[in-house]
């Protein structure tokens, strides 16, 4: 859950400039080889787009997605970089029943699969679809993006970021956020003026910027609430509600037998009147 | 080898109802093994979109609330006092003691890694809703196990253990309506995460208070059902005069459910209602069918005496919840234009075992252990209970204890 601890502001965080992806793939790659994930068996023209592979997976931890469009009747593509958006207060750490997944203090969320009992509840949770499943296995576990954390403990940036020559840029949030605003400001027919990320799900540590409105980028429309904070209001009142129903049942119970005893009582005293 | 022997002459005696039941919990087991040998990947249906499939949906998710008749008879029984409602206890805490272990089992099933279970005792998240149901179902299938140890020690006549649970008879109605209250709701806390997913019709944040509601009315038509057919193929007492006491209740708590929906709806919801026909279908059809209908069938004056009239209400109440608790779990969760579930035969297969094995295991403890044979007028109800005076009337006294 949520450690106090966390600054939000200082975790560390991608700004993803789709407008300058050139759609490489060279941090998919990177992904891959810094992981040491499988390749995946592909066709071309399996998913939506031109992308491959169709979907993130157990093995492909991120992925670039390929949107075409068209602006001033030309034909033009958008690319951007799927991966774990590294909520500030994340779904799957908070339903998680074992605590398998964690908010670390320097931004990535990790996940310790020796807890994991394989639920799946933090894949339903998650309002980004990133957790993904060892479908492949007979004792699977839960597999996703994983901030690179080791990699950022020891000072370095993720793989992808490292790899990608052009579109992401990694640092705290705050400067994150701040240079987002500076791109729009300085070039505001470039960009479409939402950073995505900066509120959605109560905040998360990847940036996007786009120069199309999100929703025909594919970016899902995601709420502004914390999500554990919906299961938290409802959860909060448990012990309450534990002791309310133990207690108001006590009191009917003892009530309606005390009814019987003293009818009993007034029974036996009449038996003895006469 | 005598000892088999004894087995198969029993078994071969069974109706052949019972034997086909022992045949598809059979088939049900069979499949359980394939799928731990080769892995949830292969053996069912479920993927990255759908990671929630039939086990969670039917297993889980609708086998609780149907587990409901037992405390809840409980609490109008003991808690209530109604005295006169004690015959249908002992079935209805049969149910649900075989519905908790099936769940247990079910759940264990669509883990995918079901040898860590206990992990849910040694590293608590709080705000999980998936470990305070886990909590509660552990809790609770101990107390119904215990309650079940009535009729076991009434029938192998173990004085002691059947003194103390007759003691703590209304302290474990209290403790199985409290954490039944937690888990009944908290099931449908599971899908108050899923904001953006779950469709409208059924996601408001009042869905805990539903599923409790529901689970309370469900529960008393499960018990209708079950005496109906209990009294109506093996050959047991008519109770349907009980049972009207029942009807009696149901439509209280139900009218409670349809004003809490009905605000929800209109009130609480984030956004359009009406906007998948399919949704919009099975969504009326839940109501109508599931809960107007038996609603005002509850109300009438008829069905205080009228026994196939409490039978097809109490029926169509269960076959709402059930549609309900899928609409919630699968339907409603699936997004336009993406690929639909549906269950692989392996997965059909084990829920059909969990379904089957809950009836042979009714059947055949029905047979074996006194669960219907218990009515008040003829048991001593006094508590404490004066030394050795339990037990079938004449054998009580210098029999030597077994406890
Ligand atoms: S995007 Fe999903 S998996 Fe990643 S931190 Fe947020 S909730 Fe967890
Ligand atoms: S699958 Fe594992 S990590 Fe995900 S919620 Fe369940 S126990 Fe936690
Ligand atoms: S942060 Fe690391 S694990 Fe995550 S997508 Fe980038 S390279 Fe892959």
């Amino acid at each position: 859950m949520s450690a106090g601890t966390v600054n939000y502001a200082q975790t560390r965080s991608f700004l993803i400039d789709t407008t300058k992806c050139t759609g490489c793939r060279g941090c998919q790659v990177a992904c891959k080889q810094w992981n040491q994930l499988k390749a995946e068996k592909t066709t071309f023209f399996s998913g939506e787009g031109y992308q491959n592979p169709p979907q993130m997976s157990e093995y492909t931890f991120t992925r670039v997605k390929f949107k075409d469009y068209e602006k001033h009747g030309q034909n033009e593509f958008a690319f951007y970089k799927e991966m774990c958006m590294h909520c500030n207060e994340p779904a799957c750490a908070s339903v998680c029943p074992v605590g398998a997944f964690h908010k670390t203090p320097e931004g990535p969320v990790v996940y310790d699969s020796k807890k994991c009992i394989g639920c799946r509840f933090c894949m339903v949770a998650c309002p980004f679809g990133v957790p993904k499943y060892e479908w492949s296995k007979a004792f699977p576990l839960v597999k996703k993006c994983t901030g690179c954390y080791s990699r950022v403990k020891a000072g370095l940036e993720p793989a992808c970021a490292t790899a990608c020559p052009t579109a992401i840029t990694y640092g705290s949030r705050d400067e994150m956020l701040k240079e987002a605003s500076r791109r729009i400001a300085a070039k505001p027919e470039r960009y479409y003026k939402t950073i995505y990320g900066k509120e959605e799900a109560g905040g998360t540590g990847v940036l996007y910027l786009t120069q199309q409105p999100l929703d025909e980028l594919g970016f899902k429309k995601i709420t502004k609430r914390p999500l554990p904070s919906y299961t938290w209001q409802a959860l909060r009142l448990v012990p309450g509600i534990f002791l309310t129903v133990g207690g108001t049942l006590s009191a009917i119970s003892w009530f309606q037998h005390r009814k019987d005893r003293i009818r009993k009582e007034e029974e036996g005293m009449q038996e003895k009147d006469k | 080898m005598t000892a088999a022997r004894i087995i198969m002459n029993e078994i071969k005696g069974y109706h052949r109802f019972i034997k086909l039941m022992m045949v598809l919990v059979g088939m049900g087991a069979l499949s359980a093994m394939i799928r731990f040998i080769f892995g949830l990947g292969v053996t069912t249906n479920l993927n990255d979109t759908y990671p929630w499939g039939l086990w969670i949906s039917f297993d889980v998710v609708t086998a609780v609330p149907l587990a409901a008749g037992a405390f809840t008879i409980g609490v109008v029984a003991h808690v209530c006092h109604i005295k006169k409602l004690e015959p249908l206890v002992r079935p209805a805490i049969v149910t649900g003691f075989l519905g908790y272990s099936l769940v247990c089992i079910g759940l264990l099933l669509d883990l995918g890694q079901p040898q860590r279970g206990i992990n849910v005792l040694r590293y608590w998240n709080v705000h999980s809703p998936m470990f305070e149901v886990s909590m509660c179902v552990m809790a609770y299938t101990t107390v119904l196990t215990l309650e079940f140890l009535h009729p076991v020690s009434e029938k192998f006549g173990w004085h002691i253990p059947l003194r103390l649970l007759r003691t703590l008879e209304i302290p474990f109605a209290i403790l199985a309506a409290m954490i039944s209250t937690l888990h009944q709701s908290t099931l449908g806390t599971f899908f108050l995460i899923a904001v953006d997913k779950l469709h409208n019709l059924w996601y408001n944040p009042l869905l805990p208070l539903q599923f409790w509601l529901s689970a309370i009315f469900t529960g008393l038509s499960i018990v209708i059902f079950e005496a109906s057919l209990v009294h109506k193929y093996m050959g047991q007492p008519d109770e349907s005069e009980l049972l009207a006491t029942l009807t009696r209740i149901i439509p209280w708590v139900m009218g409670v459910y349809i004003v809490v929906k009905l605000y929800a709806l209109l009130f609480l919801r984030h956004g359009p209602l009406f906007d998948r026909p399919v949704l919009t279908a099975l969504f009326a059809t839940e109501m109508i069918v599931g809960v107007f209908m038996p609603f005002s069938l509850y109300l009438g004056k008829r069905i205080k005496t009228d026994k196939r009239l409490q039978l097809r209400a109490a029926s169509m109440v269960i076959f709402g919840l059930v549609l309900n608790r899928f609409n919630v779990s699968m339907f409603g969760m699936e997004q336009a234009n993406q690929q639909i579930y549906v269950p692989s035969l392996l997965e059909s297969l084990v829920t059909i075992g969990i379904i089957a094995a809950h009836i042979l295991f009714f059947v055949l403890i029905a047979k074996y252990f006194p669960i219907f044979e218990h009515h008040p007028e003829a048991t001593d109800y006094t508590i404490p209970d004066r030394f050795r005076k339990v037990g079938r009337p004449g054998e009580g006294h210098g029999s030597p204890s077994e406890a």
